[in-house]
């Protein structure tokens, strides 16, 4: 187990620093200067002091200062925005991006479950096409559309939930709910198929035949191997979540780490990009690692077969 | 089973949910609006974006300050008008008694002189620094003896360091006279050429004899650098900026300046409090850091920064900075110490960032936003339409001073490995007249942009005639087409416009018209915004794209753009006639024989040689809640919050 778990941790580490050694020479090799910021040209001298400040001027000598700084947890200043430490962009970004994708995994397993299984319980009839339909609807419509008509109808039309700003209990349901619909329909579909397979078993006729109430043998003996699929997808689904919500932070104003990513990307900011890049790459890879551990419990022939 | 995941999820939500950090409850401000990306820095010297221009102007107050409704100069820290010195070179500010920092201290001339001096400064890197070193005496001279002393500096720190210099900081050393003196010490025959005759030395081979060199760099470093040192302050004193007493300035100009009180209410020349020298870089207790820059933390700007002992910004203007997440939300508040303080209606100011524009018009229409200063969404049209027929009286158009035009590439003698057909101006102008700019306004873009037959927007600059520019002639463009040679325009091979994204209707639109027009083939190339403009800076393009923003209140602001060598002269155009004019311009004693020269001047080029064809001018669509007085439209989109108040 401890050998199983070095092992990953250190492919890991090989995994982050490959990451973070395309990125750089990805960074470096796109045309655009970051210093150039406005509708005036940069003049070389002013560059060449920004590049001075930043440490820009020799790439080599950039990529190992920057990597040694962020392995202490030091990132750096970002190039675009001044008066910030990518260091505070991060500490103040990263927690929200997380705890949207966290609370979107779970608004999707309680969408997404009962529709999987109702659908399958009731195959064929209305509820199954019903059920269906809204798996397709969920999976094929960006999430920057279910979230302008999500804002439309609770913020302006019932007023029920602000637009715009950050901060309290109510600025979370909108974008959770947004970003989870996807998943949820995943979900759902995983659910669906699983009870399907599974209401077909032997185990699940002789309880029938036993008298067992239809109810307790759906979700008590049917849902218990049906859901194992869904518990594995989980796992990558939470990382993803919870570094892919970019959209939905465009959309709804909230201010994760996904759209300083993306703006730091097209604003040339090499330090903000580097970092965002290390903290997402850092995040999965712990993530996957923490799932394969836990699958190591679950399944005795995993960790067998590793070590 | 089923039940326990049920539970698990509802614990796990519930606990997310409390373990967020609750609302704290606060109150709104009296006034909130939204500023789309957030503030890209609060360093007024380091500032270059309207928003962020915005915010500064509503934090700190310059020697002058601008008038809400015209944005006419007015008096600011220091009482209006100052006193002007007949050969109109030399002006005296006196601060007024009443002016005062946000926390109590008074502001001094030495304040003002200290912000300009960071804004000078090559570690500040202050996009506009031209306004002090066009303008005042002695300024360029010292931004130079600096940036050669940052230059080297940074140099010798690495060379101590033991790190190899590259071949394009071995072309800049080889430049500096600096550097030549000081390589007499340790290479008795010099560092190779000489400076005098223009000779510089071969980087590679430079790079040699340093590698070769037996020098004690570190040694060489701190003799220079001590020697920059100790000069620093005799060399400042040569600019013209003098502080006579404690609230008495004198600015001395190279050349007398109409627009200078305009300057002087813009963010680059505000004051900076003294608190901020406790946030230096150091190196080796000296002013400067290893490479010679003047550096203060960056987070200076912050209200909340203690570091050092450092109190938190502090401010000038009405309003100070009590709160600032990064891509959240600024809060103001009235500066208790602002003259006036208690007459300002709206107390506190919320400034929101809202990056979706949608989302941001969701916002204001379900009330918790009291004004947009931006309504840039692909419907904007429809925005306009309301506001133009009365429908929604408090979206409003405001024409701005700013031009977009598209710019032929006039310096490369070949371009796509063809020869440059926009070298002759009879092309360029058959070109310019083959594009309708009253369908690009009227049926592409339908915003309530104005027409624009010349640079400088038309009759929003007090005394300045422009001229009236060529109107649409597509039979006039084919003759002109076929007297350089073009009878058949497809000799011209296939033309190449550059542009951004956000232009793809109106790029299509004037694509069309050439190719029905002239019967040219246009080839479209689009790229991303930083993309374009280096490929624009490097003249790697055919026609493209351009916009400009005015800087200040003078036709100079857009005509410099073209003169021979400046740095935003991406279209290389070059013209000694248009050069003189603006040159003559510069030294015209009367403000009428000023304006005429430009005016001269700006007819050759969009009557003459069109280096570039005017589209448009700017309508930006704002909205601004009924209930909201005070705030004016203006063409700056400069907004002063002390004037606004709510009246609900």
């Amino acid at each position: 187990m401890i050998r199983f778990a070095t092992g990953r941790l250190l492919g890991g580490a090989i995994t982050i620093f490959s990451v973070y050694t395309l990125t750089f020479l990805m960074v470096i090799a796109i045309p655009g200067n970051p210093f150039q910021q406005s509708q005036h040209s940069l003049p070389a001298e002013v560059e060449q002091a920004l590049r001075a400040r930043y440490n820009m001027d020799n790439n080599w000598l950039y990529f190992w200062d920057f990597l040694g700084d962020a392995v202490t947890l030091d990132f750096g200043p970002s190039f675009t925005y001044n008066d910030w430490t990518c260091n505070q962009i991060i500490a103040d970004a990263l927690p929200v991006s997380m705890l949207i994708g966290f609370l979107a995994i779970i608004l999707a397993v309680l969408i997404g479950v009962p529709i999987g299984v109702y659908g399958a319980v009731k195959r064929g009839s209305w509820v199954d096409s019903a059920s269906l339909g809204v798996i397709l609807l969920g999976i094929s419509i960006p999430p920057f559309v279910t979230g302008s008509i999500l804002l439309l109808l609770f913020g302006v039309t019932m007023k029920v939930l602000p637009i715009g700003g950050w901060g309290t209990v109510a600025h979370l349901p909108l974008p959770a709910l947004t970003l989870s619909l996807p998943f949820a329909a995943y979900i759902a579909r995983l659910m669906r198929v699983g009870m399907l397979d599974d209401l077909q078993n032997d185990f699940i006729r002789t309880a029938i035949a036993k008298g067992v109430s239809s109810h307790l043998v759906i979700w008590k003996h049917a849902f218990k191997v049906a859901f194992l699929p869904v518990l594995s997808f989980l796992g990558p689904a939470c990382a993803q979540a919870m570094t892919g919500s970019f959209v939905v932070e465009k959309v709804f104003g909230v201010p994760g780490l996904g759209q300083h990513f993306v703006n730091a990307a097209l604003n040339r900011d090499a330090g903000l990009v580097l970092s965002t890049v290390l903290a997402f790459s850092t995040l999965l890879v712990l993530f996957n690692i923490a799932i394969d551990l836990l699958y190591t419990k679950l399944d005795p022939r995993i960790s067998g077969a590793a070590g | 089973m089923a039940r326990n995941v049920a539970i698990t999820c509802f614990l796990l939500l519930g606990a997310t949910v409390a373990l967020f950090r609750l609302g704290t409850g606060e109150t709104r401000a009296d006034f909130t609006y939204v500023n789309p990306s957030g503030i890209h820095t609060l360093d007024p010297a380091r500032m270059s974006w309207t928003q962020d221009l915005r915010v500064a102007l509503n934090l700190w107050e310059g020697l002058t300050s601008s008038d809400p409704k015209t944005t006419e100069p007015m008096a600011g820290a220091a009482l209006f008008p100052p006193d002007i010195s007949n050969d109109g070179r030399t002006y005296t500010f006196s601060i007024r008694e009443d002016s005062i920092w946000s926390n109590s201290d008074p502001v001094t001339a030495v304040d003002f002189i200290r912000g300009w001096r960071r804004g000078m400064e090559p570690g500040t890197a202050t996009d506009y620094q031209f306004m002090f070193t066009d303008h005042i005496v002695g300024a360029q001279e010292y931004v130079q003896w600096r940036h050669n002393g940052v230059t080297l500096l940074t140099i010798l720190s690495h060379l101590k360091n033991g790190e190899d210099i590259d071949e394009k900081q071995a072309t800049d050393l080889g430049k500096l006279p600096e550097f030549h003196r000081l390589a007499k010490l340790w290479m008795p025959e010099g560092a190779a050429g000489s400076i005098e005759n223009n000779d510089v030395p071969n980087p590679a081979e430079l790079i040699q004899k340093i590698r070769k060199a037996k020098v004690d760099w570190e040694q060489v470093h701190q003799s220079f650098f001590q020697r920059h040192v100790e000069q620093l302050d005799a060399r400042f004193s040569e600019v013209g900026f003098e502080a006579i007493d404690h609230n008495t300035l004198r600015v001395t100009l190279t050349q007398p300046c109409p627009y200078f009180l305009d300057l002087t209410a813009f963010p680059t020349w505000l004051p900076c409090h003294k608190s901020i020298e406790r946030l230096r870089e150091q190196y080796a207790k000296s002013p400067l850091t290893e490479q010679g820059l003047v550096v203060f933390d960056p987070q200076w700007t912050k209200p909340g920064y203690h570091r050092n002992d450092y109190p938190g910004l502090i401010t000038n203007g009405a309003y100070s900075l009590i709160e600032w997440k990064f891509k959240q939300r600024a809060r103001l508040r009235v500066n208790p110490y602002y003259r006036a303080a208690s007459e300002i209606p709206c107390k506190t100011i919320d400034m929101l960032v809202i990056d979706n524009i949608s989302a941001s018009i969701m916002a204001y229409e379900a009330g918790y936003v009291d004004f947009l200063p931006s309504l840039a969404v692909p419907y904007d049209h429809e925005i306009a339409r309301l506001a133009a027929t009365g429908l929604r009286n408090d979206f409003k158009s405001c024409h701005t001073l700013a031009t977009y035009f598209l710019q032929f590439n006039c310096a490369s003698e070949r371009i796509l490995g063809k020869p440059n057909p926009f070298l002759d101006r009879r092309v360029r102008k058959a070109f310019a007249m083959a594009v309708n700019k009253q369908a690009i306004v009227e049926n592409v873009l339908q915003r309530g942009d104005r027409i624009a037959h010349s640079f400088v927007p038309a009759g929003l600059i007090k005394g300045y005639e422009s001229p009236a520019g060529l109107r649409f002639d597509p039979i006039r463009a084919r003759t002109l087409l076929a007297e350089a040679g073009y009878a058949d325009a497809r000799d011209l091979g296939v033309v190449e416009m550059l542009y951004v994204p956000s232009d793809d209707k109106i790029i299509q639109a004037i694509a069309h018209m050439w190719e029905k027009n002239l019967g040219v083939q246009v080839n479209l190339r689009c790229e991303e915004s930083k993309s374009f403009a280096e490929d624009k800076a490097n003249h790697r393009f055919m026609i493209a794209r351009a916009n400009w923003y005015a800087d200040y209140y003078d036709p100079t602001t857009f005509l410099d753009c073209l003169v021979t060598g400046n740095g935003n002269n991406d279209a290389g155009y070059h013209n000694l006639t248009y050069d003189l004019r603006v040159a003559e311009a510069a030294l015209a004693k009367e403000q009428v024989e000023r304006m005429a020269l430009l005016s001269q001047a700006e007819s050759i080029l969009v009557e003459e040689d069109l280096p570039i064809i005017p589209i448009l001018h700017y309508a930006e669509l704002i909205a601004i809640k009924p209930y909201i007085d005070g705030l004016q439209p203006n063409p700056r989109l400069r907004f002063s919050f002390q004037y606004v108040s709510v009246q609900k």
